[in-house]
């Protein structure tokens, strides 16, 4: 999830780190205010969770707070990287001397760090052109980032000596406040030195964790950022499904609508792709991709309410890899409740069911009382599950 | 042998009150695992399906010498759960919370890491060594179908297709030495070609499946230690997802680290690359067996 300027500048502003002066505006006579307030010369930034603002005409400078009303007024509205924008960041203006880069993230195993003289250019511009400009290293999950690792790797970044501690002071705080924001993602870029030889956190780009917001309550309340494919607006149904997701304990589920005219009820990650890649292999259309990991009824129920809401679907495939974890009667309870709830009838909606493992016998019972159900018999392939779908659907 | 686990295993299990611990608790004892112990803070004197339960990890190891741990931990505790279990010694651990916060999965991680101890997870469904032990849910109620005892090494980055592809080696005739299905979190306890080095060393096993999927980077690991020599035994991989490559980069459509980032992230780029590395690339789970002749 990522985090607008604004939140993630508040974070780092409550830890005492140096953020300019600024906040949110909604209107032209807002921003003017805010200028005002600040003492004339501010950027004018889109309120939009994009990198590369600068480049899409979305930051601006304005000296006073005619011009910041007025640069307010050309990006308020404006669509930037596809998002319309509805809200701007007003802050003081920098006096900027030089632009540097830093970013923490996370490698194979461990948090990693970045950080690069070359700021305020795209940092994979750098790494095309030159890439020793760029200095990483691993950061011990369990220690921290250490003062003394942040100065070293500053000076192999090559900047002068005297701003070393300087950076390296700041560097092992804003790891502190990425750790306790728990953060997947944290930019400052640029991380500006200005002309008073002080350092200034400038741009900033924030990733949270969606796995961690029981300890964030301040973001629980977030909007969804979350897209579809090709960054489209999520619909109805996916929404639906990551509400459900959230509101019942345990498992997961996830939901994203495709245009094809099969949906896909699979688990276990990995049995989905497979399925997936044999069903476009066998002529086959997935009018979604969804997944399951062991959950209460609640969860699954509420994918198959998605799949049949989904007005492209016209068939399913419920394509369980062998259950290790869960009974096989959860899944076909789930199936006939939503199948009751959404008015399904499965002899014009040819549902297949690939599912076996603890319970099923007893799963084959319960499906057995709605006519039209399909359920392979056992040791039939997940290949066996796919064709059969796409010849019912097909025919 | 087999890697990891076998049939002197004392296993412990972590979190073993919860429902899904006392489902897999009755399978894995009547699959014949040793499980010695359960550990659940506060429930100590209590017992679960016959094992007794303690309140710490350091109690049950010096009551038990338990030497591997499943831990059912859910996710907002299991980096302490991770880190109580290494502390007091114990080297084996498989993880299945999943959707655990990245920063507790890199701390618990790198605390296992630190003194060497070998974890699967997070998000496995566990390790079975067919025939000597299992550690955790892996095989259900049917380990003994699913997971035939073999000389294949097989290892999965998803639980689901560990068993479906144990499974059809089964049916072929063939088994598994052991069986390892690695998690499917965006960090693990172990790399892929890590594991691949265990059954490397491993005398009873004399090739390895892997299951890849896009995203990171476990099986370009395999394929530099393939081209490297590190690995001299056969690798038949199935590598699923390729789907993912109509769609634009980013989106996940199924774990969370089957997210396309970079170039060699697909599943086709993979499949070209640890073919040309020398492996065994498989279109289907049927070709498996037929890749192992």
């Amino acid at each position: 999830m990522k985090l607008l300027e604004d939140h993630a500048k508040a974070w780092l502003r409550a830890r005492a780190l140096p953020v300019p002066d600024g906040r949110a505006a909604h209107t032209p006579e807002d921003a003017a205010e805010l200028a005002r307030a600040l003492g004339g010369r501010v950027a004018v930034k889109a309120l939009v969770a994009a990198g590369r603002r600068g480049k899409a005409g979305a930051v601006k400078i304005a000296n006073d707070e005619i011009a910041a009303e007025a640069v307010a007024r050309g990006i308020l509205g404006a669509e930037i990287a596809g998002q319309r924008t509805r809200r701007l960041y007003v802050e003081a203006a920098v006096d900027i001397a030089a632009e540097l880069y830093l970013s923490f993230g996370f490698g194979r195993l461990a948090p990693q760090i970045a950080v690069s003289r070359q700021g305020g250019v795209d940092i994979e511009t750098v790494a095309a052109s030159d890439p020793a400009a760029i200095v990483t290293a691993e950061v011990d999950a369990i220690r921290g980032l250490s003062v003394w690792q942040a100065a070293y790797l500053w000076e192999r970044a090559g900047v002068e000596s005297k701003l070393v501690p300087l950076l390296a002071a700041l560097t092992a705080r804003l790891y502190t406040a990425f750790r306790d924001a728990d953060a997947l993602m944290l930019e400052v870029n640029p991380l500006a030195v200005t002309r008073a030889g002080d350092l200034s956190i400038v741009g900033t780009m924030m990733e949270i964790d969606g796995n961690a917001l029981f300890r964030h309550p301040e973001w629980q309340d977030l909007e969804l950022d979350e897209t579809g494919p090709g960054g489209r607006a999520l619909n109805e149904r996916e929404r639906a499904v990551i509400a459900a997701d959230r509101k019942f304990q345990g498992g997961a589920i996830r939901y994203t609508e495709l245009p094809g005219d099969i949906a896909l009820f699979v688990s276990g990650g990995g049995a989905g792709l497979l399925q997936h890649d044999l069903m476009l292999a066998a002529g086959g259309r997935p009018a979604n991709h969804s997944d399951l990991s062991p959950a209460s009824i609640d969860k699954p129920a509420a994918l198959f309410d998605a799949i049949f809401a989904n007005p492209g679907a016209k068939g399913l495939l419920i394509g369980m890899n062998y259950l290790q974890l869960l009974p096989c009667t959860l899944i076909v309870e789930a199936l006939l409740l939503s199948i009751k709830r959404n008015g399904v009838d499965p002899r014009g909606f040819p549902i297949v069911v690939r599912l076996f493992g603890p319970k099923e016998d007893e799963a084959r019972r319960l499906a057995a009382t709605v006519p039209g159900i399909h359920y392979l018999p056992h040791g039939a392939s997940l290949e066996e599950g796919v064709r059969k779908i796409v010849a019912l659907v097909g025919a | 042998m087999s890697i990891l686990i076998d049939s002197s295993t004392r296993v412990l299990v972590q979190g073993a009150t919860g429902a899904q611990a006392r489902f897999d608790i009755r399978y894995c004892l009547d699959y014949g695992t040793r499980i010695v112990a359960g550990v659940t803070p506060g429930r100590g004197g209590e017992t679960v399906e016959g094992v007794p339960v303690f309140n710490t990890v350091a109690a049950a190891l010096a009551a038990t010498g338990a030497n591997a741990s499943a831990v059912y931990v859910p996710a907002r505790g299991v980096k302490d759960a991770v880190m109580e279990a290494v502390e007091a010694g114990i080297r084996v651990l498989a993880c299945f919370a999943e959707n655990v916060p990245r920063h507790d999965a890199a701390a618990a991680v790198a605390a296992a890491r630190s003194v060497g101890a070998r974890m699967a997870g997070f998000n496995t469904n566990g390790v079975i060594s067919p025939g000597r032990c299992k550690l955790g849910g892996i095989g259900g109620d049917r380990a003994a179908q699913i997971y035939a005892p073999g000389r294949i090494g097989v290892c999965s980055r998803s639980g689901g297709m560990s068993a479906e592809i144990c499974w059809t080696l089964s049916r072929a005739g063939m088994g598994a030495s052991t069986c390892v299905s690695m998690g499917g979190d965006p960090i693990v306890g172990m790399r892929m070609v890590e594991v691949l080095k265990l059954f490397e060393a491993d005398p009873e096993t004399d090739a390895c499946v892997i299951f890849g999927e896009p995203g990171g980077t476990h099986e370009i690991e395999v394929a530099e230690a393939l081209r490297a020599g590190e690995l001299r035994k056969p690798v038949v991989a199935l590598i699923a997802g390729q789907f993912q490559e109509r769609y634009p980069a980013g989106v996940s459509f199924g774990h969370f680290a089957a997210v396309i980032k970079g170039e060699n992230d697909s599943a086709s780029a993979k499949r070209k690359i640890l073919a040309a590395a020398g492996a065994r690339v498989a279109s289907s789970l049927e070709e498996i067996p037929q890749l192992l002749r």
